[in-house]
């Protein structure tokens, strides 16, 4: 807290700038104080870190970054992590304040949320009784860095905003088609907590969208055998720089219950027979 | 605070047995604050007013620290010389507290740790007022006071488990040490105090103490309660809740200055709103010392914002404590049903009043050196903020514990309930160092059966990984035929009477069985008569694409989970 004050006492001073929001909530963003290569840094924080730059970073610091697409590749300052598997298919990471669609609920939504959580971050999940905690885990979403409202009642909207305000990440299934004015209202603390929304389900205007297309399950006969390992088809596409669709293939999961990049043309896993 | 010979102050602990506190039984003050635990709204969880108790003790001792609803202590010296003698004293408290129509006990020993125990230790004088015995015709009652000499608090102790231990990262301790063959404070404390301190560091020197009968702090006494609550009158009436909030930020600073002033912090503050006509409202909430004055005006609002009618869940007005306790005037009337529709607050707030509670020595605070600690503080604030929308039990924690189906692998333990501390640091990989999950109320499986298994142990006839991603709360119903439309049956050897060709999912359309492997057949718990269970488990690929992990039992089909 002394930190984070020392920071907004700072920030006061410098002319021409202003602080929207809480400042302290603003600047308590985990893991940013710690190594910046281990985790991407808030452009407060980078206030901090540059202070003998100050005068020649200030004019950068009016206003929070707003990355426009034609200024070519986004800076790492705004980003979430993803897992190595998913980085082609959202290039740069989870981008922070904005909403990523996953097609449904299933371990593609738990391996977008896994990147962050594996460095670091705080992720939520709304409305989703169902959650499989172990495959989430074996996704590489730690456990301990997991918070569950799975029952969030007719108020979710206000339970979103909440659980933002704490958490980088939180998965969400929402009850229904969430109104025009919800998902306004939510893009609004998205950008000011900086945090990012995974929906399992439709989103209009969501940055990024996921969608299995195929899958193919690899490991189970016909009454030998078991469940080894999922080869799926992973659409990607989006808004601005991630117009572009993309396709990659993925184990999901892989035989370890990781997530893993798969060649469409490789044959199925190492050893699918059942050796136990 | 130290008495003469180096013996921990003389305290006297009064200790109402089950008290409610939204299931937290165990914790000391300091730790089961526990963001939420008596600050969540619940039915039937709220904790009633502990201040009548606390006044009646006021009574006989002006500083009076409360250790947690329910449980309060004295310096003993000063009051027992006055009412003669320690016996004496207790009688008197006993019959006092009684007399607003609360059952306590009493424990007095050298230090807060032993005194506690005591209190908790002594038989029950009653157990309702029904059957309270013959009004006191000897001085003390003999079973109401536990009484530990001068002294003798080290040999007291000396049979208690180590899980009766307090402090920072006991919990830690408590698991650890019967694992070393310790099991008793007794063997603790014989343990010499540089190899505890070595092996077991900070934490484990506050244990030790503890066990030895010494104090691990003072006790930090409660000054008379208006001493440094602040509060602000409206006039008139305040009708919505921003002036309140803004009122707030500016009283939360008066009062962060007053405790800066005399070197204090409090481990919770009370936030107390009275309405024109007299009804309030009182919630505490964990503050640490960490709280600053615009955080401390947020959970002003959240207070009031929970109270607005048409919010969900439980009604957050305090329940009427048991039994017609003494100033039962202090607790409001539930609003009525027209009032909550009206959307506003009838008759307006007429008066705000923070008051610190629990207070302790301010000893700075040590951040984390990457922030760890702001990281929890802000994640816990916005664990409280939605416990205190919806409920303690709203939101959770998992824990990964052992069994053989998806659904016992895990075990979901309410937030700020003290399970935190059995989260393992790191993946499922660690989690063989997890305490038995059985101590939440939640954890435990609703038939009673073992649950308390240990996620690093083997499970023979656990579901190999991958896991799936979808787990049923509770199976989904389901139909499987062979090809020629009856019913797949598994019979009691685990032969399957055909191969599985269609599948229907809670009266989902069929879906063509691509593969499939199984039988697995379990049978649990067959010595418990309730828990026992004989499954079969298959899994089934669909046309679709989709996996499924389903089971037979006793002829009917679940779907115990997806693999999505």
């Amino acid at each position: 807290m002394c930190r984070a004050r020392a920071r907004t006492a700072l920030w006061s001073q410098w002319p021409g700038t202003h602080c929207s929001g809480s400042p302290i909530v603003s600047s308590n963003r985990p893991g940013t104080t710690g190594d910046p290569s281990r985790f991407p840094v808030d452009i407060f924080e980078h206030a901090f870190d540059r202070v003998p730059a100050m005068g020649v970073e200030t004019a950068c610091l009016t206003s929070r970054p707003r990355w426009r697409h034609d200024e070519g590749p986004v800076p790492d300052a705004g980003m979430l992590p993803v897992l190595p598997a998913l980085r082609e298919l959202l290039p740069g990471g989870l981008r922070r304040g904005t909403v990523v669609a996953v097609g449904g609920w299933g371990l593609l939504c738990l391996a977008v949320a896994a990147g962050a959580s594996a460095a670091g971050a705080w992720c939520a999940a709304v409305g989703l009784p169902q959650l499989g905690v172990a495959a989430a885990a074996e996704a590489g979403l730690d456990p301990g860095r997991l918070l569950l409202v799975p029952d969030p009642g007719a108020h979710w909207p206000q339970v979103v905003a909440s659980l933002l305000d704490g958490c980088e990440l939180v998965l969400l299934r929402p009850p229904g088609r969430p109104s025009a004015q919800v998902r306004t209202r939510l893009a609004a603390t998205l950008r000011r907590c900086g945090g990012v929304l995974v929906a399992a389900g439709g989103w209009e205007g969501a940055q990024a969208r996921l969608l299995v297309a195929r899958q193919e399950w690899a490991g189970a006969g016909t009454g030998h055998g078991r469940l080894r390992a999922r080869r799926v088809q992973v659409v990607a596409d989006g808004r601005g720089m991630a117009a572009r669709s993309r396709t990659r293939w993925l184990w999901l999961p892989g035989p370890d219950g990781s997530v893993g990049a798969a060649d469409q043309l490789t044959a199925p896993a190492p050893d699918m027979r059942d050796t136990g | 605070m130290t008495a003469g010979g180096g013996w921990p102050e003389r305290v006297l602990v009064v200790w109402c047995p089950g008290w409610p506190e939204a299931g937290q039984e165990t914790g000391t003050a300091g730790d089961d604050a526990g963001s939420g635990g008596d600050a969540a709204p619940g039915a039937g969880q709220r904790a009633p007013e502990f201040g009548p108790v606390v006044s009646v003790v006021e009574e006989f001792c002006p500083r009076v620290e409360v250790l947690r609803p329910g449980a309060c202590a004295i310096g003993v010296r000063g009051p027992a010389r006055y009412f003669g003698g320690e016996g004496a004293l207790a009688a008197k408290i006993i019959d006092a507290v009684a007399g607003g129509g609360v059952a306590c006990r009493v424990g007095i020993a050298d230090g807060l740790f032993a005194a506690r125990l005591a209190a908790e230790h002594a038989p029950p004088a009653w157990r309702d007022r029904d059957a309270r015995p013959a009004p006191a015709a000897s001085p003390v009652h003999p079973g109401a006071a536990t009484l530990v000499a001068p002294g003798r608090a080290r040999a007291f102790l000396a049979p208690f488990p180590v899980s009766a231990l307090d402090g920072p990262d006991a919990e830690d301790l408590a698991g650890l040490l019967p694992r070393l063959g310790i099991g008793t404070l007794g063997k603790f404390a014989s343990l010499p105090a540089a190899d505890v301190a070595n092996r077991f560091g900070a934490a484990g020197v506050i244990a030790h103490r503890l066990a030895r009968g010494l104090d691990p702090r003072p006790l930090a006494p409660r000054p008379p309660a208006a001493d440094l609550s602040v509060s602000a009158g409206f006039d008139p009436p305040a009708r919505q809740a921003e002036p309140v909030v803004f009122a707030a930020k500016a009283l939360a600073e008066r009062m962060h200055n007053g405790l800066a002033a005399r070197g204090l912090a409090c481990v919770r503050v009370q936030v107390q709103a009275v309405w024109e006509d007299g009804r309030q409202i009182t919630r505490l909430w964990r503050h640490d010392g960490l709280l600053s004055a615009l955080a401390v005006a947020e959970r002003v609002r959240w207070q009031l914002a929970a109270w607005r009618p048409g919010q969900p869940g439980p009604s957050p007005l305090p329940a009427p404590p048991a039994a017609g306790q003494r100033p039962a005037a202090q607790i409001p009337a539930p609003r009525k049903a027209a009032e909550r529709a009206a959307g506003s607050y009838p008759g307006g707030i007429a008066l705000l009043r923070l008051t610190p509670d629990q207070l302790v020595r301010d000893q700075g605070r040590q951040l984390g050196l990457w922030g760890d600690a702001v990281v929890t503080d802000r994640v816990a604030r916005a664990a409280v903020r939605v416990q205190a929308m919806l409920g303690h039990d709203a939101v959770t924690r998992p824990v990964l514990a052992g069994g053989r189906s998806p659904d016992e692998q895990v075990a979901l333990v309410p937030y700020g309930g003290g399970g935190e501390r059995m989260l393992p640091p790191g993946g499922p990989g660690r989690a063989g160092d997890l305490g038995g999950p059985d101590r939440s109320g939640r954890a435990g499986s609703p038939d009673g059966s073992d649950r308390s298994g240990r996620a690093g142990e083997p499970w023979p006839g656990r579901i190999p990984p991958p896991s799936p991603a979808t787990v049923y709360p509770s199976p989904l119903p389901a139909r499987i035929a062979d090809g020629s439309g009856a019913t797949v049956a598994v019979s009691g050897r685990g032969v399957v009477s055909a191969p599985p060709a269609r599948m229907s999912a809670d009266g989902a359309p069929w879906l063509a069985v691509t593969a499939w492997a199984g039988p697995w057949p379990v049978t649990e718990r067959w010595w418990h008569p309730h828990a026992a269970r004989r499954r079969a488990r298959f899994q089934l690929v669909t046309e679709d694409g989709t996996a499924w992990l389903v089971a037979v039992q006793e002829g009917s089909w679940l779907i115990e989970a997806r693999y999505d």
